[in-house]
């Protein structure tokens, strides 16, 4: 049951951040709903006028942006569904078509937007945590122009964002990994929305696939764990003790880079589990995808399959 | 606002408010009860219907959206008195016990049919993961979905 | 008629109300409209426990499109209170609301919108009481208490020895004792104890509670509820209005699932009131986050001590259980009571001491969830029998063995001798999880056994109908929910009547025209509403072949019933012919009555069990040590239900059963804190979803046709359900060493056990 609201359905920008600034907080972003439709069934928010921002030129697209090497450009009304399915996606951050598979449930994923996941700021969502790997940076747009934060600006807390009352998030850039980076995300948890999520990117020296033929040298790591706190965090610590870390000596640097990032987190005690339980299983499952990313680098893909835990 | 929908094949056209739920319009306009309210936050599927062949919950869904597209309920799935595999296969294996989730589990099948002919058992779990029963401990309906998946092959 | 082989009972026919499921025709509450009907919302008190000083609704009233506003003090007209064991609930709060979510308010109005705008003109002054939220709260000497003064007893032969405790929170104690248990635990070669603690967990039935009430011009009422029990609202509706019973009726279509959550009156008595402020039919439903604020399970802390020989015997047993029953007793003290009478399980035990208690707390009302008390004792005590095992250095199944009541064999004086077969179910189990064979190194295998009683005393009448073309109409109260008793009460008739199934028809039950059944709960519409349904058949048979008898010439012992025809040696006539020659023209029905009443006994509950519910359940599990997560790897589930009406119905009974059980062994508690229930959404409360399943699961039955039911056959439902979490339990201790005592086995309460296990020195 909703209470009344004019939609408004802009179909450029530029109309849509007009309406946004006039409104003010009488209006509300709206692409899928399925954060914002729930949260006005609960009484929790009450906008007079929704912003349907699923016309406006380019918000549904994924693409390149036009810079050498092309970051991935994913349109805010792009749905996981889409992101799941795109070759695009597939071809240059394949991780991410696989995670986008495992959020919430199939109908949430066929509706809800990427924008509008990042927008919420959730503090248990799956993508904010994967695209910190990713250098993610978003594109706010408003009737100032457009500026572009990085992710980790982006999202100040649970449901806390940078974006200004009248701009309006309209896209999200990620830089896909080197070619001869191997990852992994995993999240687990027993409710609807995961406990934790951990994504581990492990860059190799040498050409493409030198993994497999044991050189074996971690380049460079990038370790982000969310779902757990406030807001999703890369775990520096632990990226600095992967680097330069052997696969075959992983076990050493895993563990070391598992405590730094239960240690990095600022889990609370709540109906997902106490404080220290999350720490603890955060560190186990850093170590658990930092193994996973080993195997995959070295061409396997491992049959891991932990209870009430899902592996991309 | 008017939009024009095809309802099970029929199209419609309904006058209806920005504010309303797919699932009201459905079931109170156009007096399709199959689809059911249940846990209204999207987490039970009771109220899944298919739009232009994706399966959503109607219950978080505005009815404008649905402008200009296709839905079908669970009333859309036989063909006149010929059930469609998949009701056959739930009637046989004993899949339904009191019927509420019953539309949304049909449907939600469906859907993945049309996106994967041959589905393995995980790849029916990964679907039905968000469609929730409290009679069958799903193991009849999982069957069912996969009998169902060999005769529609 | 016994001899001849069956053909529709014991045959795994679909149900007969499938197609209507599966195309979307079945009609719930919620699908029903009536002209006029208004929609109704109800406001709930934000606070535990709180004083309720003013509720003005005048605003409310007021607002166009609003046809009612009210509030407890509105309710001079009628009996404000309601509730099968205690008469202690009111419609809406009446100086006081007892638990977050109590009906304070209620609004009936054009449509939903109006009637949720109208409650935010609601005015109510709360004045906030100190709470009490769990057991040890409530316990507590100088609690506040929930109750003062002591409510009417409401309106069941079994409690009408209701005993409250005065200026406590105690609602209801209840004891039974035999031989000396203090004696021989202290002279017993072992003992073990222990304390168990069983979670609040909720129903979740997919359709949430939901009623329809209008009263008509002459000042009758009809409802149409989504209830497991019509004639229990009526009777309380019949004298909350003081109308004649003959003057209320109840309608029930198809429920969307019950598990003992739409047992009693819920929303039914605030609808009807609505409805008369209203002048117009009124609906009212409920929301999933409404149905954790209108009952839940009862949560219970178990304390068991067991005595045994040196050579296994088991010799006493002292239970002390604790059940926090909420704001309102509901049915709560004949779960205590029914609990407490099988606390000491399948065996035979000589010696027993058993006490227990309902306890009030502010929370929402406890009242019947599938196992009815039963779950959260075999809990604690299957779970110290595998204790008792490891002492005594004996393997599980063999001990239970040893201690097993044998079949024919007195529970308790007075009531039915043991008619079911525990050794059978168990060896079944035993050889299904393949116990004799060691598991992988990273599986655990448990056991758990169990015995409940049914309801009794109980009644439960049906009517059956031959109509002039051979057609029949079963008229029986049983509420069909899933678990398919429209099926078995057709399969049952048409057995009798040897008449094809589709060609019996099973009646909704509708109070003015079904007869009289207590309810549809307690594992027992097809032993009791099956068995009527059965006699009423019979009496049809008796009349027809009666009727063939004298006008065909033939003696009654030359004649049979065939596919629809009474035979005789050398002919044959159609139920349509024989029904011609009685009536001398076409039209006419043969009516056959089925009263099924035991009545009284000498048995310790007031009543026989009409059948004794046996169950055994066996699971292998592994553990992922590092997370603390369980996995169902196999589970066996056997019940031994004497005959199997209809096996395909039963197995996803039972199926679910199993399921059901792992929510509360593994993922569903009720929290609350600082008053407030935590998660009372899907968001948030997690029930078993399809990758929840066991890897491997089995069903099996024992069927040896002793039961006093219909073809031998006895109950069913709750016994794949009860055994779940000790044999889930007992399956982890045995591949760990770690003992778990309060369920759910989440994996922060096992993780953290493991941790505490290798701490140890």
């Amino acid at each position: 049951m909703l209470r009344s609201f004019t939609l408004h359905r802009p179909e450029t920008a530029e109309e849509a951040c007009a309406r946004l600034a006039d409104l003010g907080e009488d209006a509300a972003v709206y692409a899928g709903g399925t954060e914002l439709l729930l949260l006005m069934k609960l009484g929790l928010l009450r906008p007079r006028h929704l912003v349907d921002v699923k016309r406006i030129g380019g918000f549904a697209e994924i693409g390149l942006t036009p810079e050498h090497g092309g970051r991935l450009r994913l349109g805010a009304a792009v749905t996981h569904r889409a992101v799941e399915h795109s070759a695009l996606v597939r071809a240059r951050c394949p991780l991410v078509s696989s995670v986008a598979r495992h959020v919430a449930n199939v109908r949430v994923r066929n509706v809800g937007t990427v924008g509008g996941n990042l927008a919420f700021a959730d503090p248990h969502s799956d993508l904010a945590t994967l695209f910190l790997t990713l250098d993610a940076t978003v594109e706010l747009l408003s009737p100032r122009g457009r500026r572009e934060l990085s992710l980790g600006e982006f999202i100040r807390g649970p449901w806390e964002t940078s974006r200004a009352p009248d701009e309006l998030l309209g896209s999200i850039a990620l830089t896909p990994w080197a070619a001869d980076t191997a990852a992994a995300y995993v999240k687990f948890g027993v409710h609807e929305r995961p406990t934790l999520a951990v994504a581990a990117a492990l860059r190799l020296d040498g050409a493409a696939g030198a993994g497999r033929h044991g050189a074996d040298r971690i380049v460079e790591a990038r370790v982000a764990v969310g779902c757990v706190g406030p807001r999703p965090v890369r775990v520096a610590e632990a990226e600095a003790q992967l680097r330069n870390a052997s696969l075959a000596d992983l076990e050493d640097a895993a563990r070391a880079a598992s405590e730094s990032a239960a240690a990095r987190v600022d889990p609370a005690d709540d109906l997902y589990g106490s404080a220290d339980y999350k720490r603890e299983m955060v560190a186990v499952f850093v170590r658990r995808a930092l193994r996973i990313a080993a195997a995959r680098a070295r061409g396997a893909e491992p049959a891991a399959r932990f209870p009430h835990a899902v592996v991309a | 606002m008017t939009i024009h929908v095809v309802v099970n094949g029929r199209p419609r056209d309904l006058e209806v408010a920005p504010h309303a739920l797919l699932l009201d319009v459905l079931r109170d306009a156009l007096d399709l009860k199959g689809a059911k309210r249940s846990c209204d936050t999207q987490v039970c599927g009771a109220c899944t219907v298919l739009v232009d062949g994706l399966a959503v919950s109607a219950c978080t869904y505005l009815a404008v959206e649905a402008d200009g597209r296709s839905v079908l309920t669970v009333e859309g799935l036989a063909e006149g008195d010929a059930l469609h595999p998949l009701q056959r296969a739930f009637v046989e294996a004993g899949a339904v016990q009191c019927g509420f989730c019953t539309s949304g589990m049909l449907l939600t099948a469906r859907a993945m049919l049309a996106e994967n002919a041959k589905p393995t058992r995980d790849d029916v779990l990964h679907y039905l993961r968000g469609s929730l029963c409290r009679c069958t401990g799903y193991r009849k309906i999982v069957d069912a979905v996969l009998a169902a998946a060999e005769t529609v092959r | 008629m016994s001899a001849r082989p069956l053909r529709v009972v014991g045959q795994p026919v679909p149900r007969v109300d499938a197609i209507e499921k599966v195309t979307g025709r079945a009609r719930y509450v919620t699908d029903l409209t009536l002209p006029g009907m208004a929609h109704a919302k109800v406001l709930r008190s934000p606070y535990a426990h709180a004083r309720v000083r003013r509720v003005d609704v005048t605003r409310a009233r007021g607002r166009a499109g609003v046809f009612a506003a009210l509030a407890g003090a509105d309710l001079t007209w009628c009996d404000p209170y309601y509730g099968p064991a205690y008469r202690d609930r009111p419609v809406l709060a009446i100086d006081v609301a007892r638990y977050e979510g109590e009906p304070v308010a209620a609004v009936a109005a054009v449509d939903e919108a109006t009637a949720e705008e109208a409650l935010e003109l609601i005015d109510v002054d709360y004045e906030p009481l100190a709470a009490v939220l769990s057991l040890e709260a409530a316990l507590a000497s100088g609690a506040p208490l929930v109750h003062a003064g002591q409510p009417p007893a409401g309106h069941f032969a079994d409690l009408s020895t209701l005993r409250p405790r005065p200026g406590t929170n105690i609602c209801h104690q209840w004891s039974f004792a035999r031989g000396d248990a203090v004696a021989e635990l202290a002279a017993a070669h072992i003992v073990v104890e222990d304390a168990y603690r069983f979670p609040s967990v909720q129903h979740v039935a997919l359709e949430p509670h939901a009623v329809v009430a209008a009263w008509d011009e002459t000042g009758a009422l009809t409802l149409w509820a989504s209830t497991q029990n019509p004639y229990s609202v009526r009777m309380e509706l019949a004298k909350m209005f003081d109308v004649p019973l003959a003057r209320i009726r109840v309608v029930v279509p198809h429920l969307g699932g019950g598990f003992g959550s739409k047992t009693y009156a819920k929303l039914e008595p605030l609808a009807a009131t609505l409805a008369r402020a209203a002048g117009r039919p009124v609906r009212l439903a409920a929301s999933i986050s409404e149905a954790f604020q209108t009952v839940r399970r009862c949560a219970a802390r178990v304390a068991v001590r067991a005595g045994f020989r040196r050579d296994g015997t088991l010799l006493a047993v002292e239970c002390d259980a604790d059940y926090d029953v909420g704001a309102y007793a509901d049915i709560g003290p004949r779960v205590v009571q029914k609990g407490t009478y099988t606390a000491t399980g399948p065996y035979r035990v000589p010696h027993a001491k058993l006490a227990a208690r309902a306890v009030y707390t502010n929370t929402t009302p406890g009242g019947a969830f599938r196992g009815f008390g039963v779950p959260q004792l075999a809990w604690a005590l299957e779970s110290l029998f595998d204790v008792a095992a490891d002492r005594l250095g004996r393997d599980p199944v063999d001990l239970r063995r040893q201690n097993f009541l044998a079949h024919g064999e007195e529970f308790a004086p007075g009531d039915t001798p043991i008619d079911g077969k525990l050794e059978e179910s168990l060896g079944r189990a035993a050889e299904a999880i393949r116990w004799a064979q060691m598991p992988a190194a990273d599986r655990g295998r448990g056991v758990a056994a169990m015995l409940k009683a049914s309801v009794a005393p109980s009644i439960s009448q049906a009517i059956v109908r031959l109509h002039a073309d051979g057609s029949v109409t079963v008229l029986a109260s049983a509420v069909e929910m899933g678990q398919g008793t429209r099926t078995v009460l057709a399969q049952l008739a048409a057995e009798v009547l040897s008449v094809p199934l589709a060609q019996v028809m099973v009646v909704p039950p509708d109070t003015a025209v079904t007869p009289y059944d207590q309810t549809t709960s307690s594992s027992r519409s097809t032993a009791m509403t099956g068995r009527a349904v059965q006699v009423a058949a019979e009496d049809v048979r008796d009349q027809l072949l009666a009727i063939a008898a004298q006008h065909l010439g033939v003696a009654l012992r030359d004649l049979a019933l065939d596919e629809g025809s009474v035979v005789a040696p050398s002919r044959r006539v159609t139920y349509a012919e024989a029904l011609a020659l009685e009536f001398g023209m076409s039209g006419g029905e043969l009516i056959g009555r089925g009263v099924i009443a035991p009545g009284r006994t000498a048995a310790p509950l007031g009543g026989s069990t009409p059948f004794w519910e046996v169950a055994v359940g066996a699971a292998e599990v592994s553990v992922d040590e590092e997370t603390g997560a369980l996995r169902i790897e196999r589970y066996v589930s056997v019940a031994d239900v004497g005959r199997a009406i209809n096996p395909l119905l039963l197995e996803g009974q039972d199926e679910g059963g199993v399921v059901q059980g792992l929510g509360h062994t593994l993922l569903e508690e009720m929290l609350y804190a600082d008053g407030h229930l935590l998660n009372g959404t899907l968001l948030v409360y997690r029930v078993p979803r399809a990758d929840d399943t066991p890897g491997e699961l089995e069903c099996h039955f024992v069927e040896n046709a002793d039961g006093s039911g219909p073809f031998g056959a006895k109950g069913a439902g709750e016994g794949s359900l009860i055994p779940v979490s000790p044999a889930v339990a007992n399956a982890l201790a045995r591949l760990t060493g770690v003992r778990l005592r309060d369920l759910p086995l989440t994996p922060e309460r096992v993780w953290r056990a493991l941790r505490s296990r290798s701490a140890r020195p």
